[in-house]
């Protein structure tokens, strides 16, 4: 039996003071953005495309077209944005730095507001990080910096044929047993200022990609952060730089390195409802 | 500082020795008291299922669960170390005498541990019409709940007093050291140290 004022759980309401919020945070975050060039998007809820950006087609909410093609309700933004850009608007605009501010769905009712942006056929992750630590800032908000870069996971799974699921929850157990010295120190890297000393012991194809954090870390002046060059993400695809922002057990924040239909491009995401309940528990 | 939720019983006390023999100092919880704080250290006296639901949502850094309890709860936390200890199984027990065939069109299997006992039937590609029960799971085939049953096995010797035996294992169990992920990258170092200093210990 489901009550009159009961709502899905995972569904988000806000009201007065947290709709505010929700607004200041919005506005503020788009003024930003406009101001350093990114036009505004709003994709389609339903997408034939949405299994490209999710790993688990269970989180899909799926439906059907009028011709019973298969449907999803948005899960996420970033593959659909850049092909709406590319595709279906190649002929409208040449413009290639793009912000979105709209919810996407999981299932059975999971709901998350999202401040986004891509920078189509951009390598430049720290211009992208840079514009994600001015909105953060500008709210107020100082998390922990992390950089990783997918592309280590995956090459380590390949070379020492570990499963990439032991990287994604993070066997530390499995993969300090393979008693491998350079796998020991990077497992234990946290700071940039021990990144040279472990570059020269890892194999030549793990110092290129650990050269690349470092670049990243280097250019940043944001300074509370830290390297984790083993960290995995669930997305399918940001595959090289990627960083996220995080505070206590909520990220605030994340943005990465795609390829889409050949071309590299760099986005991130800032999480809005995470944002809004901050604000409302100090106030 | 850390924060480590502990089980209560057995493998709270077993996980406080060990801390005991690494730090050189006694770590003992006041009575009835759920909260110990020593030196760089919080503990947490939990019930065994939430030890993990409690590191997953970070109100503690680090726990002490069984490898049994994690498989079935799926949380995604950090599998730090085997602490080897508290060695179970998770086996299949049915009425003595008879004989586990996956090539029924469906078995009834009666369990606590849902997820364990779904995943592995579905890894058999076996049909399992799965029966959740909450406690006293060796009665279900004796009356005729269930063909079997899936539970955690230490001496085998309840079955054996009921009249059932294992006729599979599932899952050995040992209890293990986790971590909840952001906790792990903000305080690595200090998660790490204690890591070498338990695996030097057991």
């Amino acid at each position: 039996m489901i009550f009159e004022h009961e709502i899905p759980e995972g569904s988000r309401l806000y009201f007065a003071s947290s709709a505010k919020e929700k607004r200041n945070i919005e506005q503020k975050a788009s003024q930003l953005l406009e101001k350093s060039g990114f036009l505004e998007i709003v994709t389609p809820l339903f997408s034939y495309q949405q299994h490209q950006s999710i790993g688990d087609d269970k989180e899909l909410i799926s439906v059907n077209d009028a011709q019973n093609h298969n449907m999803s309700i948005r899960a996420d933004t970033t593959i659909d944005a850049v092909r709406i850009i590319t595709k279906r608007l190649g002929r409208n605009t040449t413009h290639r730095r793009w912000f979105y501010i709209q919810p996407v769905y999981r299932y059975p009712s999971f709901e998350q507001n999202q401040i986004g942006a891509e920078m189509i056929a951009s390598d430049d992750l720290k211009e992208a990080l840079d514009m994600t630590l001015l909105i953060l800032e500008k709210l107020d908000q100082q998390p922990l910096l992390q950089i990783s870069n997918i592309k280590i996971p995956q090459l380590l799974s390949k070379s020492l044929q570990i499963p990439l699921d032991d990287f994604k929850h993070m066997r530390i157990d499995k993969l300090l047993s393979l008693n491998i010295e350079w796998l020991t120190e990077l497992i234990y890297l946290q700071d940039l200022e021990q990144i040279d000393r472990v570059m020269q012991l890892v194999p030549k194809e793990i110092r290129a990609e650990l050269a690349k954090i470092k670049e990243l870390a280097m250019a940043s002046s944001y300074r509370h952060s830290i390297i984790a060059p083993l960290y995995y993400t669930q997305m399918l695809y940001y595959d090289e730089l990627y960083f996220r922002l995080v505070k206590d057990n909520s990220t605030y924040a994340q943005g990465g390195r795609y390829i889409n239909e050949g071309v590299v491009s760099v986005g991130f995401a800032i999480y809005t409802d995470i944002l809004i309940e901050e604000k409302e528990d100090n106030t | 500082m850390l924060t480590i939720a502990l089980p209560k019983g057995r493998i709270a006390q077993d996980t406080l020795e060990i801390f005991e023999r690494v730090f050189e100092k006694k770590f003992i919880f006041d009575d009835r008291k759920l909260i110990l704080e020593s030196g760089d250290f919080k503990f947490l006296l939990v019930r065994n299922q939430d030890v993990a639901t409690y590191v997953y949502h970070q109100a503690a850094d680090i726990g002490v669960v069984g490898l049994d309890t994690l498989e079935e709860q799926g949380l995604d936390v950090i599998r730090l170390l085997d602490l080897k200890q508290g060695y179970c199984k998770v086996s299949i027990g049915m009425r003595a005498g008879e004989k586990l065939d996956f090539s029924k069109p469906e078995l009834k299997v009666a369990t606590k541990m849902v997820n364990i006992t779904r995943s592995y039937f579905a890894s058999k590609a076996v049909s399992a019409d799965i029966i959740k029960l909450y406690g006293s799971i060796e009665l279900a085939p004796l009356v005729g709940l269930a063909d079997m049953i899936v539970d955690v096995v230490q001496t085998g010797a309840t079955m054996k007093q009921n009249g059932l035996e294992v006729v599979e294992d599932i899952l050995e169990s040992t209890t293990h050291l986790i971590a909840n992920k952001n906790s792990y990258f903000f305080k690595k170092s200090e998660i790490l140290d204690l890591y070498e200093k338990i695996n030097g210990a057991i």
